[in-house]
């Protein structure tokens, strides 16, 4: 799976979920409608996403979607039309609901993100584990193998269900 | 076998099978269904798994949030849960029984030490007052357990927070969790559970002890979690389920840890936040200290060195998951009794059973007597949908647990601090600790 395209850079540590999709948008009974409200709760939200509107990676600070366990914040990114975030560190609930939903969570050390930062387009090799920034050297990250293959397959809930009979007879064992 | 954290000991007793990449399919005895996360996933078996759940009694419901339903939309979210958890028998509390999940599941005792518990929100690492390793999870996870009765989670570490001394000073359990997030920092947590030892914390009462429990989420840890005891069995044997046979497990005496940090807790003084995450705080007799981020400011519209006492309000808040049990309730009302607000003033109870009590013991006279709204209960303006929402630039003091920029509405700012403080802010207009309300009584 390749992902290839135009970066967003905000580089700011510590964007919450909040700041992602604000609580005021989580009325709906499934996963839609949520692009047009992505960074809303952003400072300066809107006119980040004009300025690079087909931008497919986002790259950004540390501890990215801290705060509040909305999938809605993934589902926002991705249907605004990212594919991956790159960042320093990710908060957990977050990367758990990214990779459930198809968009790359990619831990890189800051230096190296405050490079790509500075990059135009970026090319991501999800099933090899490697980025290259247009003319630049190729760089090596690590994914989850586990959670990469819900990515590169059938995805979580389809994993779940292959467990069930599993998950029985553990419990009537227990 | 080797010396174990009571976390690695939750942990073992529930792996159901080691999965690649340090990964674990980690059953779940509790999942908590609230009206907001809920429905993508009920959605979703219903649509592709034949709206089979693993075990229905494995999961409790409620209305939550927004209760009753603001418009249409939110009032189909509630339907939605409502409908699925009647089809499927599961235990439902719906408005008028209803209150904020980290309220309802301990005070009715649908939780007991020993269990794994997860909810489609954040704070369900409250429940790790009680023994429990519980945790929040996104709504595709929920469905997981509610499909297969596991979670997929990469094992935490675990980092012991050993509290030593007791509160004093006016402190309370909040500002204990403040200066927690301030010490081990913001994302200082990330990737551990924060399990709280020593005397400090063995003298917490429950609902001290799920405050605490409540803000490990905002230093970014998977949970929090503390052994129980006497007093997690006293207070599980007066709740309406009253669970029984669970055994309280303890760390080993030799338990190693993969971090350690030690608090005095005799140290710590009332605390309120003046920046844009938890922990950005500092005592309420204090300043902006003189190295706080910019941005942070620029937001908050405050500057380095500016004492904190004279920074007004324009709201007070006492509510939300972390601070509206019937304690808290008891302590605000201690600060407003005889006394008038100076500001539009909510008070928002954690449940309708912490409003009953309130209202046996007379809390909602004193709070109305002191020109405060006094409302059913609610999530309400803490996560800003409903209830006492900011405008951009409004300024309010609250005992909520995030102070995000943007959270409880568009533009508006958020001052984090104990149910006391902010009944003191509410008077003043002003942050203020409660200790200048009794000296200017003393004066007078």
């Amino acid at each position: 799976m390749i992902v290839s395209g135009q970066i967003l850079a905000i580089e700011r540590a510590n964007i919450d979920t909040d700041q992602i999709i604000p609580a005021r948008h989580l009325t709906r009974l499934d996963d839609s409608g949520m692009g047009e409200h992505c960074f809303e709760g952003l400072t300066g939200g809107a006119a980040l996403l004009a300025s690079r509107p087909n931008a497919k990676i986002l790259v950004t600070g540390e501890n990215f979607g801290c705060g509040s366990s909305r999938e809605h914040a993934a589902w926002a990114l991705v249907q605004r039309g990212f594919r991956a975030v790159i960042a320093p560190s990710f908060a957990r609930i977050f990367e758990e609901n990214a990779y459930n939903n198809g968009l790359v969570p990619i831990k890189l050390p800051q230096a190296v993100v405050d490079a790509l930062a500075k990059t135009d387009r970026i090319e991501i090799d999800v099933a090899a584990e490697t980025l290259r920034p247009l003319d630049g050297a190729t760089i090596a990250f690590t994914l989850d193998p586990l959670r990469k293959a819900f990515i590169l397959g059938g995805g979580y809930l389809p994993f779940l269900a292959s467990k069930l009979h599993a998950v029985r007879a553990w419990e009537a064992a227990r | 076998m080797a010396q174990r954290s009571l976390f690695a000991k939750l942990w073992d007793a529930h792996v159901v099978e080691e999965l690649p990449g340090g990964n674990a399919l980690v059953f779940m005895d509790l999942v908590v269904a609230h009206e907001i996360t809920t429905p993508p996933g009920a959605l979703a078996i219903e649509k592709q798994f034949d709206d089979k759940l693993y075990d229905p009694k494995r999961i409790v419901a409620m209305i939550d949030h927004v209760a009753p339903a603001k418009d249409g939309a939110t009032a189909l979210q509630a339907q939605t849960v409502r409908v699925w958890a009647k089809r499927h028998g599961i235990a439902f509390h719906d408005i008028g029984d209803n209150g904020i999940c980290h309220v309802i599941v301990p005070e009715r005792g649908y939780v007991a030490p020993g269990m794994t518990v997860c909810c489609g929100d954040s704070h369900t690492c409250t429940l790790g007052a009680f023994g429990t390793f519980s945790l929040g999870i996104g709504s595709t996870a929920q469905a997981g357990a509610m499909l297969a009765g596991c979670l997929v989670l990469q094992r935490p570490k675990v980092m012991r927070v050993n509290v030593t001394g007791r509160l004093g000073n006016g402190a309370t359990a909040k500002d204990l969790a403040l200066t927690v997030i301030a010490t081990i920092g913001f994302r200082g947590g990330t990737g551990h559970v924060l399990e709280y030892t020593g005397e400090a914390i063995e003298a917490l009462t429950m609902e001290q002890r799920m405050t605490l429990c409540n803000m490990a989420i905002e230093a970014g840890a998977t949970t929090g979690l503390i052994a129980a005891d006497a007093t997690t069995a006293a207070y599980l044997a007066q709740t309406p389920l009253a669970p029984a046979g669970w055994r309280a497990e303890r760390a080993d005496p030799d338990a190693t840890y993969d971090a350690e940090v030690t608090i005095d807790a005799s140290r710590i003084r009332p605390m309120v936040s003046w920046g844009t995450n938890p922990g950005e705080c500092a005592p309420v007799d204090g300043v902006v200290p003189h190295d706080a981020p910019a941005a942070s400011l620029a937001y908050m519209d405050l500057r380095p060195g500016q004492v904190l006492a004279e920074v007004a309000m324009d709201q007070a808040f006492i509510g939300s998951c972390t601070n509206a049990r019937i304690s808290d309730l008891r302590a605000a009302a201690e600060v407003f009794r005889g006394r008038r607000v100076s500001i539009p003033t909510i008070v928002t109870p954690g449940s309708q059973a912490v409003r009953r009590q309130a209202e046996r013991e007379g809390l909602h006279d004193i709070f109305q007597d002191a020109g405060a709204l006094w409302t059913h209960s609610s999530c309400g303006p803490c996560l800003g949908m409903s209830m006492g929402v900011l405008a951009p630039g409004m300024r309010c003091i609250s005992s909520s647990n995030r102070n995000f920029p943007g959270r409880m509405g568009d533009g508006g700012r958020v001052h984090l601090a104990a149910p006391a403080v902010v009944a003191a802010s509410a008077i003043l207009g002003r942050i203020a600790s409660p200790a200048e309300l009794t000296r200017e009584a003393v004066l007078a």
